[in-house]
């Protein structure tokens, strides 16, 4: 169970330890609006977290470079023609958007005479 | 890495003509140097991301976003002249915009304060934050041999990865004195960084 109303140097270890484990969601469901409010205005839980950020990234970062950039790559190129066919088919939408309301305009000219 | 002209962290021949693809006019240009480009830089942007969210997986799923999103609108790269400067730009200009968006998705059922904790997941850099991995490693090891025995035992055990009971068992002391312990050590090394980067 999640401990409330924790001291400003228990929620930075409680910070530390969740980006160190890669659950930063957790920690901050955690917070309640009291402790959320505290690290928010606290100068020295800022400067602390820039520390922590460092002891992390130099700690474990290492391990997040994935073997297989490979991989990755054919990920980005994915999601690359994904957003160009979705900007093909927006520019072809606001082709067919354009058209439709000179058509109907037309027709209510014609309806008018 | 140094260059002619003295410019530390300049970049290698493969990222400079990876990043002259990028920022062509024409998009399957564009998409073909991106391939380049991520192996140039992978290893980098994920160890940035990584500072931020502790998490590989989390992390990829960013960097595909960023990566997608420097493709879409690769203008702010086109002046980029060292790696410093390269990973600077896209922590500024891309990657801290889908930071925020993880944050956010991760606020949608509570009801913290967007600005305030947004800073804790996706913050303005300062100059510490912008230190190459290698120099933080340097710097790191030279500032824990200057703390006392205690104190760097208890930090060089967290970053083993042990528990803070764990930890509390190891140096004979209670949970709550390790974090205090703990929290002491780090405005510490704060004050000793700052002072060292002062001084430079």
């Amino acid at each position: 169970m999640v401990e409330k109303n924790r001291e400003i140097q228990e929620l930075l270890v409680d910070y530390a330890g969740a980006l160190r484990d890669g659950c930063i969601p957790t920690f901050l469901k955690s917070l309640t609006r009291d402790e959320a409010e505290m690290i928010t205005t606290c100068r020295e839980f800022q400067d602390s977290v820039e520390i922590v950020r460092v002891l992390n990234s130099v700690g474990f970062a290492d391990n997040a470079v994935a073997p297989n950039v490979g991989l990755f790559i054919s990920r980005v190129d994915a999601e690359i023609s994904s957003r160009l066919k979705k900007a093909r088919a927006s520019s072809r939408g606001s082709y067919t958007t354009e058209a439709g309301p000179a058509h109907k305009t037309g027709k209510n000219a014609e309806k008018s005479i | 890495m140094q260059d002619k002209s003295g410019n530390r962290h300049a970049m290698n021949k493969r990222l400079r003509n990876a990043l002259k693809g990028l920022t062509a006019p024409d998009a399957e240009r564009r998409r073909r140097a991106m391939e380049p480009f991520v192996r140039a830089t992978f290893g980098s942007f994920i160890r940035c991301l990584y500072r931020y969210l502790g998490n590989e997986v989390e992390c990829e799923d960013v960097l595909e976003d960023v990566y997608a999103d420097i493709w879409e609108n690769p203008q702010r790269l086109r002046d980029v002249t060292s790696e410093n400067e390269l990973l600077r730009t896209v922590y500024l200009y891309y990657m801290r915009k889908r930071l925020r968006q993880v944050y956010r998705r991760i606020n949608r059922n509570l009801n913290l304060s967007q600005k305030g904790m947004m800073n804790l997941v996706a913050p303005e850099l300062s100059a510490l934050e912008m230190v190459s991995q290698m120099e933080c490693h340097q710097v790191l090891r030279l500032m824990l041999s200057k703390l006392k025995a205690r104190e760097r035992r208890a930090i060089e055990l967290w970053m083993e990865g042990m528990s803070n009971r764990s930890i509390a068992n190891e140096l004979k002391t209670t949970v709550g004195a390790v974090k205090m312990l703990e929290y002491r050590t780090i405005l510490k090394l704060k004050k000793m960084l700052s002072e060292y980067y002062d001084k430079d």
